[in-house]
């Protein structure tokens, strides 16, 4: 599963990369374009004056083609009109509750209707460790250091109990998971709720952040130098030998990457997908 | 498949016969045979070279495919029409009234909110070409109640035995891949050939689901009966996951019956009783039913009203018989138990 997750996640960045240079391309000749245009009469350009920035809020859509992981089927030999039906209530449900683009990696503030909390609100601001689940039943779970005590929170993203969810720094880190930071320092974890928020422009790449942490002292939860975690944001020359990193290498199982039928590729069903729904939002 | 015959006849006789048969033989001879003038022969007889197989080309079989498709829809189609012939008369829902169930595929589970935010977890069944394929009266069946065998999910005809099929015939509808009994009431009889949808059940009605559960094979106890077993460690010998005693010794002096073994575990009938009913899609005919329901995803499942007495008060004034396509009620695509935090909505405070 390991790898085949691996595998589809390295097909879907390089489909990402592909789509991000058409991006670019487009806005490079577009600009030139004018450009060009005005220079080649021989004449000194005539002055344009630029245009006048828009601040745009996070509500508005931007410009990355985006979708949201939950979409994407999982493989199985189960109805597709399952996952279409499922698809129609999360598309209602997008239309009244905005669900930002963040990745793992990527710090959200998530504000939940509590009956019991003073304000009938609950404000939670953490860095997203993991994203799992598929269609309606699709959570994350947000980590925050508290007063000294590590805290995590799994929302459901369906839930009407959200009552918005906002991207206060949207970045990727090297891991998909970030389960580890249980095991990391608690600095690594630990952000201020009155953060505030970072743009980006919606042109532009979603940043890569190349932090790697250091870690307690072992033992950790799980043994993350081995290969099937595949953990590329910890600094393991400070807590592991290479003797023992090369030991670990015993449990690595490279076949399992050119297994053929684990492999799973999703990039036509998401292109697929990703029309659909937009379509369905644009109504 | 295949079957081996082992016959005793003369070669030559049997070469002659199997020729004049014009079935496929293979002929074994047995080696110790050669000698003797009348041996023993085994003739490997194939049987899986049905009509279908043997007797169409790849045109004629698509063509069949075709023609069958459409005769399918024909016949959906003419059920709908209410003119065709003499429908059956309908009585009012009394108390004690038992109606007809449903054949549906699960399809597989999701979450589903009530208006509160509380998360219950919901099986999709869909009820995919059901129909109403005979009916048995009372004398016919048990001398106490009538009952209505319903069939769902369409199959092909080429397949299968001219005696199997000659129960939808009657009916004129396709065949269906499962038949299941209900025993109703006398005045919720419904005609043979009428189709049943989703909306035959309301959001908020209790059903009971009856599948057979997915087949977990040869299991020990303390999967099968949920056994504690016993201590990894502080020296046990050979004794983690075993029964333990069987039951008293000498003066019974044996095993009573029933008593909890391992052995085949899953692959029987069983019933879910008192599920609750979420949510209706009139649309594409998906029931919402709380909880889980036995049996793997894509099986067939039977769905009725409960039995449960608790329950009986919230299954009062269903549509009956059943629901009626042609009838003058007019249904929205969803229909919502009232509970249920739909997704247009607004936030709820």
């Amino acid at each position: 599963m390991a790898a085949c997750s691996r595998r589809a996640g390295g097909v879907l960045s390089s489909v990402r990369i592909l789509r991000n240079l058409q991006h670019q391309d487009e806005r490079l000749f577009s600009t030139s374009l004018a450009r060009h245009a005005a220079s080649s009469g021989g004449q000194p350009p005539k002055f344009v004056p630029p245009t006048k920035p828009v601040i745009k809020s996070q509500s508005q859509a931007s410009l990355r083609k985006f979708l949201s992981p939950e979409f994407i089927p999982p493989r199985q030999r189960t109805n597709p009109i399952k996952f279409a039906i499922e698809r129609k209530d999360m598309i209602r449900r997008c239309k009244v509750l905005n669900i930002p683009e963040f990745y793992v990696g990527s710090i959200l503030s998530v504000t939940m209707s509590d009956p019991h909390a003073a304000g009938k609100t609950n404000r939670f601001v953490g860095i997203c460790i993991q994203r799992s689940g598929k269609g309606l039943g699709a959570t994350f779970i947000l980590r925050n250091v508290v007063d000294g005590q590590g805290v995590e929170i799994c929302y459901e993203l369906y839930s009407p109990r959200i009552r918005s969810i906002e991207v206060l720094k949207l970045e990727k880190r090297l891991d998909d998971n970030l389960m580890y930071l249980r095991d990391a320092l608690p600095d690594y974890s630990t952000f201020d709720f009155e953060m505030k928020p970072v743009h980006i422009s919606p042109n532009q790449d979603v940043p890569v952040n190349p932090l790697k942490v250091k870690m307690k002292p072992r033992p950790w939860s799980k043994r993350w130098d081995r290969p099937k975690f595949n953990i590329k944001g910890i600094r393991f020359d400070l807590y592991v030998t290479p003797e023992q990193m090369e030991h670990a290498q015993k449990w690595a199982q490279p076949w399992q990457e050119y297994d053929m039928l684990k492999e799973y590729d999703t990039s036509a069903l998401e292109e697929k997908i990703y029309q659909e729904v937009q379509a369905e939002l644009r109504k | 498949m295949t079957a081996r015959t082992c016959t005793c006849i003369l070669r030559l006789g049997g070469s002659l016969l199997s020729g004049a048969r014009g079935t496929v033989h293979t002929v074994y001879r047995h080696p110790g045979a050669r000698a003797s003038v009348a041996g023993f022969q085994c003739i490997r007889t194939i049987k899986n070279s049905t009509w279908w197989d043997e007797h169409l080309t790849e045109d004629n079989a698509q063509f069949m495919r075709r023609s069958v498709s459409e005769e399918y829809k024909q016949l959906t189609s003419d059920r709908l029409n209410p003119l065709k012939d003499e429908p059956w008369p309908r009585h009012e829902w009394v108390e004690q009234s038992r109606r007809v169930g449903l054949v549906a595929l699960k399809l597989g589970m999701m979450p589903i909110w009530t208006k509160s935010g509380d998360r219950h977890v919901v099986t999709m069944v869909q009820v995919l070409d059901c129909h109403v394929i005979k009916h048995i009266p009372k004398e016919e069946y048990d001398g106490r109640t009538a009952a209505l065998v319903v069939g769902g999910k369409n199959i092909s005809p080429f397949h299968k035995a001219d005696e199997t099929l000659e129960i939808f015939r009657n009916a004129g509808v396709p065949p269906k891949q499962k038949l299941t009994t209900f025993r109703v009431t006398d005045n919720a009889v419904i005609k043979p050939g009428t189709p049943l949808y989703a909306a035959h059940f309301r959001p908020g009605q209790y059903v009971d689901v009856t599948a057979k559960t997915i087949g977990k094979g040869f299991q020990g106890v303390m999967k099968r009966w949920g056994f504690s077993g016993q201590p990894a460690s502080h020296g046990q010998t050979k004794t983690h996951r075993r029964p333990g005693s069987l039951g008293p010794g000498g003066d019974p002096a044996k095993v009573f019956k029933g008593t909890k073994m391992p052995g085949r575990m899953g692959n029987v009938y069983n019933t879910e009783f008192g599920l609750k009913v979420w949510r209706v899609n009139t649309k594409d005919n998906i029931l919402y039913v709380n909880g889980s329901v036995p049996g793997h995803r894509n099986c067939l499942v039977k769905v009725r009203d409960t039995i449960l007495p608790q329950r009986l008060e919230k299954n009062r004034n269903p549509p009956f018989p059943t629901f009626f396509a042609d009838g003058e009620e007019e249904l929205p695509e969803d229909l919502y138990d009232e509970n249920v935090f739909q997704f247009v909505e607004p936030i709820p405070e």
